[in-house]
């Protein structure tokens, strides 16, 4: 069976006064059914570009994108509002992706009206159903948005990307807006919601414990670029990539008595306007040579652990 | 001047805002204690208060629908809350200055940045020659690692962490026995966290300054801080070393907040979040304000007021239950 995404040599470039802007920059990996691929960078590392490249909310500048085995990028019309209804996006801030002047289930219903295909009556079940399953309370069917908290107004969202049951969700960073005690809430709704409807998630986030959490696949962002890519676990025991041991090690640990050594980077991330051939992090990486400077190649180190740095066996 | 021991001690600190017609509880008794030299953090979720104490702290609350209903600020045996207005701008920016945790709204977009450091060296320091407060301001923006040359520029030519280092640099730019940092770097991708934890603290020790670390990350508590106060509801439900809360955390909510984060060594299949929402301010219970969320909850939780109960020396727990749920837990 084709897998549920399936990425390949993927570039978005947006044009700027100063030239293009690489915000996406040749990346390829795919998504088997039922799993979820975490994608961590900063911020301005073009991974809710990608994300929403993918789920065609930007038109790609090159490269594919494959649903199910089927082109996407390329679509118009009516068949490319076919294929958005498999492939939906929960948005990172539920204080600004919900509208306003609508209730609830009038946010929660528009899906299911925009596709035409239900009756009213199936409206309102379905309606009735979503709302139970991302635990909204029934009392809350016609809450405004400025009446809810965030964990409740990310709930709606999730309902809202679920209406039409989607096969391929982003979610673009789900939890950063949200404390601790209800981020944990919201992430275990997402895994139930994983294993019961067999939904394959895109995750992007900056937190990379969450990323360990919810995450099978890992891919690590830089600049546009994928530059380390592997199974879960294995990123967190073994990252090979300078900026993955950096990110890594950059995160302030909550264990007191065994503090991490930190590589603390220098300087910070450099212009994605046209940037130059070479490896985008040589001019933070404390190992960067001569040869860094030149095209980097994606280079399969063990079994599904990919990595794109040229010094990676010296290191 | 009482060296060292209480540098700041706040004490039963109780703030109200007025909202619609109805008052919102939003610090109901806060006590705490800071040395100099040292870092306390205040941890909690959004809307638990703490952005609050630190402001009146400094007495920058809005004046409009805010009130400071009752308790004390001692710095250094003085109370600030008593102070008239006049003698509050003096200590404001030199004795005690707040790192805000928005760099991005904290500058002024249309001056210089490095006339917005000049400006708090104008304010506070004797000489106030333009050559001296430029002079100033220079040594600032090098000490936090911005080349002086990038005096001239405007905030929006900045990045979010060079502008993060610009709010430093106004914070400490008359070395303040007391540095009120209200999540400093939130806002901050991780990398950039790193270097401005690492900045924050080196100048910190040069100068022995106190600080009150306002956070929801753990993590930044476990590399920053000496002391730490739990704070849920406007209340401090939890109060000790670092260690203390760490090794030995007592009260339920701080038990639940460490379990709510997902671990970077362990492998679970499910997070264990703290069911519930923390309660509206305008309606808080009579009791624990925790109690509804609190799956050890007896009648005695939902009764009056709690008392504070010490497990070790310095180890505070609001919490009446404390010694049943540690038998129970073991």
């Amino acid at each position: 069976m084709a897998p549920v995404i399936e990425v390949q040599n993927l570039k978005k470039y947006f044009p700027t006064p100063r030239g293009l802007l690489h915000a996406v920059d040749d990346v390829t990996f795919t998504i088997e059914k039922g799993k979820t691929l975490g994608v961590v960078g900063e911020s301005g590392c073009g991974k809710s570009t990608l994300g929403r490249t993918i789920i065609h909310l930007h038109e790609s500048t090159s490269g594919k994108v494959l649903l199910e085995g089927e082109p996407v990028n390329n679509l118009k019309g009516k068949a490319l509002r076919a294929a958005r209804e498999k492939m939906q996006i929960i948005f990172q801030d539920p204080y600004s992706s919900l509208d306003p002047r609508k209730t609830a289930d009038q946010t929660i219903r528009e899906p299911l009206l925009v596709s035409g295909k239900y009756s009213k009556k199936e409206i309102e079940e379905k309606t009735t159903e979503l709302m139970d399953l991302v635990g909204i309370d029934e009392r809350l069917r016609k809450a405004y948005p400025h009446e809810l908290d965030g964990g409740r107004r990310q709930r709606i969202g999730i309902a809202r990307a679920l209406a039409l049951d989607p096969k391929f969700v982003v979610c673009d960073e789900p939890v950063s807006a949200l404390d601790v005690s209800i981020q944990a809430q919201v992430l275990n709704l997402l895994k139930k919601l994983q294993q019961d409807k067999g939904l394959t998630y895109m995750f992007v986030t900056h937190d990379m414990s969450v990323v360990r959490h919810i995450s099978d696949d890992i891919c690590v962002m830089y600049l546009g670029q994928v530059v380390e890519k592997c199974p879960s676990k294995e990123l967190f025991k073994n990252p090979l990539h300078p900026y993955t041991q950096a990110l890594l090690s950059a995160i302030p640990s909550t264990d007191i008595h065994h503090p991490t050594k930190r590589m603390v980077l220098k300087g910070e991330i450099t212009s994605p306007i046209n940037p130059k051939p070479g490896c985008r992090f040589a001019a933070r990486c404390p190992y960067a040579t001569e040869a860094c400077h030149q095209p980097q190649k994606q280079e399969e180190v063990s079994t599904g652990h990919f990595v794109t740095c040229c010094r990676i066996h010296e290191l | 001047m009482s060296e060292n021991k209480e540098f700041l001690s706040v004490k039963d600190l109780v703030v109200e805002y007025m909202s619609d017609g109805q008052v919102v509880h939003a610090v109901n008794g806060v006590s705490l204690k800071l040395e100099r030299g040292k870092t306390l953090g205040l941890v909690g979720e959004t809307g638990a208060g703490k952005t609050t104490i630190a402001k009146s702290i400094l007495q920058i609350l809005p004046d409009v629908g805010c009130r400071i209903a009752g308790g004390e600020v001692h710095l250094d045996g003085e109370d600030l809350l008593k102070l008239p207005e006049h003698e509050m701008r003096k200590i404001r920016g030199n004795k005690i200055s707040m790192i805000f945790q928005d760099p991005m709204t904290a500058l002024n977009p249309v001056q210089r940045v490095g006339d917005q450091i000049a400006e708090v060296v104008r304010l506070h320091s004797d000489d106030k020659s333009h050559a001296h407060c430029e002079k100033r301001a220079k040594e600032m923006l090098e000490i936090v690692g911005i080349p002086a040359e990038r005096y001239y520029e405007y905030p929006h030519q900045f990045s979010g962490g060079m502008k993060q280092r610009v709010v430093i640099a106004i914070a400490l730019a008359c070395n303040p026995d007391l540095l009120l940092a209200d999540e400093p770097t939130t806002a901050l991708d991780v990398t950039i966290q790193a270097q401005v934890l690492d900045l924050i603290a080196e100048l910190r020790e040069k100068y022995n300054t106190a600080m009150l670390l306002i956070t929801h990350d753990m993590g930044v508590v476990a590399q920053v801080c000496d002391d730490v106060a739990v704070i849920y509801a406007g209340n401090i439900v939890e109060y000790g070393t670092k260690e203390q809360i760490f090794d030995h955390p007592t009260h339920p909510y701080t038990v639940g907040l460490f379990g709510a984060i997902p671990s970077m060594s362990e492998d679970e299949e499910w997070l264990h979040p703290i069911d519930g929402l923390p309660p509206d301010p305008t309606d808080l219970p009579q009791g624990c304000a925790f109690a509804p969320r609190c799956k050890y909850a007896t009648d005695e939780c939902r009764k009056g007021p709690i008392a504070v109960y010490k497990t070790a020396d310095g180890h505070d727990c609001r919490c009446c239950n404390m010694n049943k749920i540690a038998e129970q837990e073991g």
